[in-house]
């Protein structure tokens, strides 16, 4: 028995307003957001963590936010994904308008069309790696498509760690089962928060050529909060924050250009 | 120092929340506990100032001299002609008889007879207040033989009206009498809802078969000294009849009241310590889930130089501080505890007086020595481990306490099972000498029983969390919630283990009480069925003694053949004193089954033969035909000859007297049961008919067949075991609140886990389900832990208690699981604030809470 049913109200978009972003061809949006504010607190100890941003993350794409500390990328990255309610602004996830969703609506929308990597703390330690991978699923009383988890499975190399607890793991081998988790319910976006931040290099890159894999090879959308320009590298496009005002893009980015345009931010 | 004091107050400070949480575990033991002594000390105030009050205008009595009651609550009668002589006596101003029977009993205007809970109807004579302290409130005093009075709240509580008509039951029937007056005793009537009535004296003689006779001479002197007074009057007295002074009068009947007092107080502080014992349980859970969530912080404060010394110091004097506030709260619980104890009382109709609120130092070092105990205890594990964590831990992830020298563990638990087992099976078998050695033995080593169990849990608690939690992984709409909920239950066997050990405590102790009660039922049963063969029952609801006439009718009867009234006393054999029975021998084995092993009951029907029991004659090397020496109150020492010797003491006791032999050595001739055999050729019918109108003059007994008779004494067993089942759920809601507490503090701990989870999907139900379901699989377990262990006590209990008594273990399963169902529902309810919390933390601070 299934209790979860795919809810998904119809909704047209009305005009999509000036987009300071410009999708790299014509392919669909896969989220976008219009006049996204974020304020915490109020009087005088406001912050604006975000400002009125207008953005759209492109389907099969893989981007990455970054900006200084501080900037809102983090806060853009959880706005987008219907962890954090927004102060004022539009944000949709394909035709779906987030903010309109109840807790309940949300957290099923997040469930079923999301996938979410953290940086640290992804998996539940008292569940194995393959109940981790699984969880969404049956949370919703579904299970898996066997072909296709086997094919993840295989992909991250996982094979053989499916029955070991997350604290018999490496930090790499989690991050991959995280991915796994994010792979297998086939969502329209993943959403990664400094997937890398918390390993060496060798295990990730190891990451993130796996999420380029998800991009390239089975059509999934990902986008990517980083600070390490290595990381915005992979990404097909990157897009920069600074003071919650989005401020630039750059296409194709290479770890020096990335560099260059942190460097020249943060002055 | 002071660094360490600062961050002390700051880190209770900072979580003021888990401080209430934890202190108020503490607060409701040291309530339950300061409660008993308020209520207590109360009381007694209360009654030390009635009985000084009531005996003021007293200086000395004449009674009669007894070196023990020769029937509970009785006094011995002195010859009326003795005020006279007292009267006589140089330094005697005033001489007033008094006489006190607890035999009459008033009919209310409907017919039906005047019922207490328990306590007693007096019927006293008329005399002058200033001595008795019975007081006229209202109307007149009782002057000619068909008036009486009655107290004024009484007269309240049961609808008499001065100028009405009510029947008195006494030895010869009802009798009608004129309610004249109403009176007071002392200032409030505090007499706890005893109903008391006054007449004439020659009436009161006379409607309890003692004419002639008195029970005590109240004397007033002249101003001569007490005790020339005393010492004149028992010169001026025969030997058997004593005088002396109020304030020995004074200082028994305090004691008397204190006597009672104690063992009410001494029952409720056995349940107060229940109580704090599973209270102990639960703070040493809560300290240590605390302590798992410092870890960041001790090691920050170990990395920048803090010894380990100051670690333990700081986790102690926290927890000393929430010992001192639980104390000094609990003291103010405990005193609304009492109030709230005497309404509820007064409300099952006890009639408890008011009493001032009395702290005593005792109370007050009470709550100080349980409060601060308790949270020390509780502590000293948890602070020796907060000192081993290591500076390193504050820069690296991941430090997990050590498993705790599993090893030493195992066998400081199996030394303690085995200290405990021993003390247990001292107290029950092992003759130790004085109440209070018993009681240690016996508590104490419960006490570590438990401890040990508890020890010993968290071994085998995840694969019994895992199991219990099966079930709900394959019900459909758990499946996930479900699995979550035994994965916690089962991951951290050592909090799964001490949440479910308060619970076990509770559950073992209604469990030992249910399998106690069960099997006394149907031995009762058994024992009734093949030993009392007596077709029909009389006896009083409460237990009183009636006149001795009531036999008579029914003997009379024609319908009836084999009658007999039963009398319970006291002797004295080698300086013990024993219970003693009366019965008509001729007729005994036909109405009560005593399995004679040798001699013949009938054939010693006469007043100088003896029935022993076996284990008499065993102890004694006794045999039909011996010889016995046996001492009464009024007779002194007596010699008897062995006419018979039984084996089943149900009812009859050890010793058994022939009417005959009651009559000529007890002063009282009241019974307390009359046993009866229907005629051969008579119906029940006929024969409940032929009763009835002995009935009618009696309406105060019950007149039961067997089987209504059994019916009833199985009733007040079953009322006794609520009560105690009532007494330790308050153990039991403790333990629940210990359930809502460590499911709080454990979604405080897995604030991470939970945000994570929410984020990738799980509804807010579903977090609500998972919590609560972990408490359930948690509390089945410690209800199935528990109610094993209280079988096994339960067990021990049954054999050691005579064979008299209980003849054969009962064990109620379908009772007991629905304890255990009980018990998990109750968790999983308990869990459901902490379970609401978990399901509205907001995600992104829980996922970020480090």
């Amino acid at each position: 028995m299934s209790e979860d049913t795919r809810t998904n109200p119809a909704e047209t978009r009305e005009g999509t307003g000036t987009a300071l972003v410009e999708p790299i061809g014509d392919g669909p949006m896969a989220a976008t957001a219009v006049g996204l504010t974020k304020i915490y607190g109020s009087g005088d100890t406001q912050v604006i963590a975000l400002d009125h941003v207008e953005v759209g993350f492109q389907a099969q794409q893989l981007t990455a936010i970054m900006g200084p500390s501080g900037s809102g990328k983090s806060t853009l990255l959880h706005c987008m994904a219907g962890l954090d309610s927004v102060t004022d602004g539009d944000v949709r996830i394909g035709d779906t308008r987030i903010s309109d969703l109840s807790d309940k609506q949300l957290t099923l929308l997040r469930r079923q069309r999301l996938g979410f990597i953290f940086q640290a703390f992804n998996l539940v330690p008292t569940l194995s790696a393959e109940e981790n991978i699984l969880l969404p699923l049956h949370l919703g009383g579904r299970e898996p498509d066997q072909d296709w988890e086997q094919r993840v499975v295989e992909s991250l190399q996982l094979g053989d760690r499916l029955k070991h607890r997350p604290s018999e793991l490496s930090g790499g081998q989690q991050q991959r089962v995280a991915v796994a988790r994010a792979l297998v319910t086939r969502p329209d976006i993943i959403f990664a928060d400094e997937p890398t931040g918390n390993l060496d290099s060798k295990a990730g890159n190891e990451v993130l050529g796996f999420l380029r894999r998800a991009v390239d090879d089975w059509q999934q959308t990902v986008v990517m909060v980083t600070h390490d320009p290595g990381a915005a590298s992979y990404a097909d496009v990157v897009i920069f924050l600074r003071d919650g005002k989005l401020v630039g893009r750059l296409e194709d980015p290479t770890p020096s250009h990335v560099y260059d345009r942190i460097r020249a931010l943060e002055e | 120092m002071r660094e360490i004091l600062r961050l002390t107050f700051r880190n209770l400070a900072a979580s003021k929340l888990r401080f209430l949480l934890t202190s108020f575990a503490v607060l409701m033991g040291v309530s339950f506990v300061v409660s008993s002594f308020v209520l207590t000390d109360g009381l007694t105030k209360t009654f030390d100032a009635i009985v000084e009050d009531s005996n003021s205008g007293l200086d000395a009595q004449v009674r009669a001299r007894v070196d023990f009651e020769e029937v509970d609550f009785v006094d011995l009668p002195i010859d009326e002609g003795l005020v006279e002589v007292v009267a006589g006596v140089d330094g005697v101003d005033v001489a007033e008889p008094g006489f006190q029977s607890m035999l009459l009993v008033p009919l209310e205007s409907d017919g039906d007879p005047v019922e207490t809970t328990g306590s007693p109807i007096l019927s006293f004579n008329w005399t002058d207040p200033e001595i008795s302290g019975l007081a006229l409130a209202e109307g007149s005093a009782p002057e000619s033989a068909d008036e009486f009075v009655m107290d004024v709240d009484s007269a309240d509580r049961y609808d008499f009206v001065i100028g009405e008509q009510y029947d008195v039951v006494g030895t010869a029937g009802r009798e009608p009498f004129e309610l004249v007056g109403l009176t007071r005793f002392g200032e409030d009537n505090a007499v706890a809802g005893a109903v008391l009535m006054s007449f004439t004296l020659d009436e009161v003689q006379r409607l309890t078969g003692l004419d002639g006779q008195i029970h005590w001479i109240d004397v007033a002197g002249d101003g001569v000294d007490t005790d020339t007074l005393v010492s004149r009057l028992n010169g001026a007295l025969p030997s058997d009849v004593e005088s002396v002074s109020s304030d020995v009068v004074v200082a028994e009947e305090k004691d008397d009241f204190s006597g009672a007092l104690d063992i009410f107080g001494n029952v409720l502080l056995g349940f107060a310590l229940v109580a704090v014992f599973v209270s102990t349980f639960i703070i040493g859970n809560t300290f240590n889930i605390l302590l798992g969530q410092r870890v960041k912080q001790l090691a920050l404060i170990r990395a920048l130089g803090a010894s380990r010394g100051q670690v333990r110091f700081s986790s102690m004097l926290e927890s000393l501080i929430i010992g001192v506030a639980a104390s000094i709260f609990g003291l103010g619980g405990g005193v609304l505890l009492a109030l709230g104890l005497r309404s509820v009382m007064n409300a099952m109709g006890f009639a408890l007086p008011a009493f001032d609120i009395v702290i005593s130092a005792r109370t007050v070092i009470a709550a100080l020595l349980v409060g601060i105990g308790v949270t020390l205890i509780a502590s000293i594990s948890p602070a020796r481990r907060a000192a081993t964590v290591p500076p390193v831990a504050a820069m690296r992830p991941g430090f997990r306490f050590g498993s705790g020298e599993g090893t030493r563990r195992t066998i400081i638990a199996i030394v303690l099972a085995v200290i405990g087992v021993t003390g247990v099976g001292l107290g029950l078998f092992g003759n130790l000498d004085g109440t209070p050695l018993v009681l240690l033995s016996l508590g104490g080593g419960a006490v570590l029983v438990f401890v040990s169990v508890a020890m010993f849990a968290p071994l085998f608690s995840s694969p019994s969390a895992s199991f219990l939690g099966l079930p709900l992984e394959h019900l459909p709409w758990s499946r996930t919630t479900g699995h979550m909920a035994r994965e916690n239950a089962a991951s951290n066997n050592k909090r799964t283990a001490s949440t479910a050990a308060g619970l076990m405590i509770g559950l073992a102790l209604i469990g030992m009480a249910t399998v106690v009660a069960s099997s006394l039922k149907s031995s009762f049963r058994d024992q009734m069925g093949s030993t009392l063969t007596a077709d029909y029952l009389v006896n009083h609801p409460s237990d009183q003694n009636f006149s001795e006439q009531l036999a008579a009718e029914v003997a009379a009867l024609p319908e009836f053949s084999e009658v007999s009234g039963v009398r319970f006393g006291s002797i004295r054999v080698d300086g013990d004193t024993k219970d003693v029975t009366s019965t008509d021998f001729a007729s005994l084995i036909d109405l009560l089954d005593v399995g004679v092993l040798s001699g013949d009951p009938a054939s010693a029907a006469n007043p100088t033969s003896m029935l022993i029991h076996r284990d008499v004659a065993d102890d004694r090397g006794l045999e039909v035909g011996d010889s016995i020496t046996v001492e009464f109150a009024a007779t002194g020492e007596q010699p008897f000859t062995i006419g018979a010797i039984y084996e089943n003491a149900f009812i009859i006791g050890n010793y058994a007297l022939d009417d005959s032999g009651w009559e000529a050595n007890f002063d009282t001739r009241d019974i307390n049961v009359v046993a009866a055999n229907i005629a051969p050729d008579v119906d029940e019918a006929e024969a409940a008919v032929a009763l009835a109108t002995v009935e009618a003059s009696f309406p105060q007994l019950e007149f039961e067949t067997n089987d209504e008779f059994r019916q009833r004494m199985e009733g007040q067993l079953d009322s006794l075991l609520v009560i105690i089942n009532v007494f330790l759920g308050l153990a039991i809601l403790i333990a629940l609140l210990g359930i809502a507490n460590t499911m709080a503090l454990s979604v405080l701990e897995r604030t991470q886990e939970i945000g994570l989870m929410r984020a990738i999907g799980m509804t807010r139900r579903q977090t609500r389900s998972m919590i609560r379901l972990e408490a359930a699989i948690v509390s089945l377990f410690g209800a199935l832990l528990g109610l094993v262990v209280g079988l096994f006590f339960g067990w021990v209990a049954v054999i050691a208690i005579p064979e008299s008594i209980i003849s054969s273990i009962d064990i109620p399963l379908g009772t007991l699981a629905v304890y255990a169902v009980i018990a998990t529902v109750a968790g999983l309810l308990a869990a459901s604030l902490p379970a609401r919390r978990a399901a509205r933390l907001n995600v992104l601070d829980a996922i970020a809470a480090a």
